[in-house]
């Protein structure tokens, strides 16, 4: 089944272009990993898919709910996609529970007890029960990106969207998180992941996308992209970063 | 040790007079601050609506809190106070004490203030966590209300006492109209008996002693509502 279909999709910010027209289709269960250098539109790409960014032109389907169409209810579309920022985005304001516990019990998903429950669940199995009173600010980057990936899969959503989640994360914090990832990505979740660590995309990725100037220059699996890539700007990416 | 004397007497004599100015000055400030908080809010409001579809009314929303509050910032509150108690009163053929002119006078200039001051405490929270309250799938009327303003408050507590402050200073403007407030009965004693260095000196500090009360209550509020309260 088809979870994101993605046609002519184009976005402007002000004069600068940022996708010229992106064609893309995510299966249920797939990992997709985009790859690029910075300014390519990768981001963007990944934030048009739950429209944090607004398309300027072309189609975008999520779930069988057309995004691009006025009168389909985002909220009720975004309730099923999960997000992960790269600046993980916690609310400071409040606990580790109560930030897991938010959306659900507002979107009346789950009751009260129902998402604690769940939460804690979520909680242990990134490995963090034990810091469900504390607050963000006491959290490492690790740990709080390992919160956000909780707070989002509380949702129960069908796809995960990671905003290079591992960007803003001391080395030595990044493995947890990637830890947490390859786990889901192996129950099966589809998930669309901006990243720039090819190591994990080459272990983790049904397919790669290599994007750069606001095209999908070349995509395959990942032998075919990092072991042989066609592209003279994938190579020349790769040769940079590898 | 007689001026001390002398001023000691004097203290004595004017004390129940300044006192009761400054009941009037701490209740003008006090009936103010509500209203002040009530317009900065709604002009706050006005002022950042940004409805896709209603883009004109949109507009016009922004352009009254705009308009309102160029006009306070760019005029003095003394010629403010003088429209409204003689201005207004003329023109409308009505009369208005000079208690009502002030708690309009002072609501109208520090709504404004709050106006900006309550915008700038919602714009300094992260564009992160809109993003991340609205990908969680809350509307933004919730994301607002339980995410961005509960973070923006906590922001804005120092600058709104500040601008309390200011207003429990600006009732002293009001004396203009004869309102017998804390510096009109300065005003009145050194009228009567010359003595204005020492009167303004009590005047001062029964000012001074009001908004270090005030600024010191602020602080608790600060350190209580400390988001990272847990961090020691």
């Amino acid at each position: 089944m088809t979870k994101v279909e993605i046609k002519g999709l184009e976005k402007n910010f002000g004069k600068l272009h940022v996708l010229k027209g992106i064609d893309l289709k995510v299966e249920e269960g797939e990992v997709v990993c985009l790859i690029g250098p910075s300014g390519s539109g990768k981001s963007t790409l990944l934030r048009c898919i739950n429209c944090l960014e607004e398309a300027t032109k072309g189609k975008i389907v999520v779930d069988g709910q057309v995004l691009t169409d006025k009168k389909t209810n985002i909220n009720k579309v975004r309730e099923n996609i999960g997000m992960v920022f790269q600046q993980f985005n916690l609310f400071p304001h409040l606990s580790v529970i109560k930030n897991i516990m938010l959306a659900p019990v507002d979107r009346k998903k789950l009751t009260k007890e129902q998402a604690e429950k769940k939460g804690m669940e979520l909680l242990a199995r990134v490995g963090l029960a034990d810091k469900k009173d504390q607050f963000p600010s006491q959290l490492s980057g690790g740990q709080q990106q390992r919160v956000a990936i909780a707070r989002s899969l509380c949702m129960e959503p069908d796809i995960m969207l990671f905003d290079e989640p591992t960007s803003a994360l001391d080395p030595e914090t990044v493995g947890e998180v990637l830890d947490v990832m390859k786990e889901l990505a192996k129950e099966g979740m589809t998930m669309v992941i901006v990243t720039h660590e090819m190591g994990f995309a080459r272990e983790v990725a049904d397919r790669v996308l290599f994007l750069d100037g606001g095209y999908i220059v070349e995509q395959g699996t990942p032998e075919q992209i990092f072991g042989n890539p066609q592209n003279e700007r994938t190579k020349s990416f790769l040769d940079k970063v590898l | 040790m007689e001026a001390l004397n002398s001023f000691f007497e004097l203290l004595l004599e004017s004390w129940p007079v300044l006192l009761k100015g400054a009941g009037l000055t701490l209740r003008l400030t006090i009936v103010t601050l509500p209203f002040a908080v009530l317009l900065g809010l709604i002009s706050c409001v006005l002022g950042m609506t940004n409805i896709r579809d209603l883009k004109i009314i949109s507009w016009i929303m922004r352009s009254i809190s705009n308009v309102y509050i160029a006009i306070i910032r760019g005029t003095p509150v003394l010629v403010q106070v003088f429209f409204i108690y003689f201005g207004i009163t003329q023109f409308t053929g009505t009369k208005m004490t000079a208690y009502v002119a002030g708690v309009i006078c002072l609501s109208l200039n520090a709504g404004a203030y709050l106006s900006e001051i309550f915008r700038g405490g919602i714009q300094a929270v992260n564009k992160g966590q809109m993003e991340a309250a609205r990908s969680l799938g809350m509307p933004y009327g919730n994301s607002m209300i339980k995410i961005i303003l509960p973070q923006a408050f906590r922001i804005v507590i120092p600058s709104t006492v500040n601008q309390f402050i200011i207003t429990l200073k600006d009732t002293s403007i009001i004396s203009v109209i004869g309102l017998m407030e804390l510096t009109m009965q300065g005003k009145q004693i050194i009228a009567r008996n010359f003595r204005s260095f020492e009167i303004w000196i009590m005047v001062g500090v029964i000012y001074f002693v009001m908004n270090y009360a005030l600024s010191k209550v602020s602080q608790y509020i600060e350190r209580r509502l400390s988001i990272d309260k847990g961090r020691n």
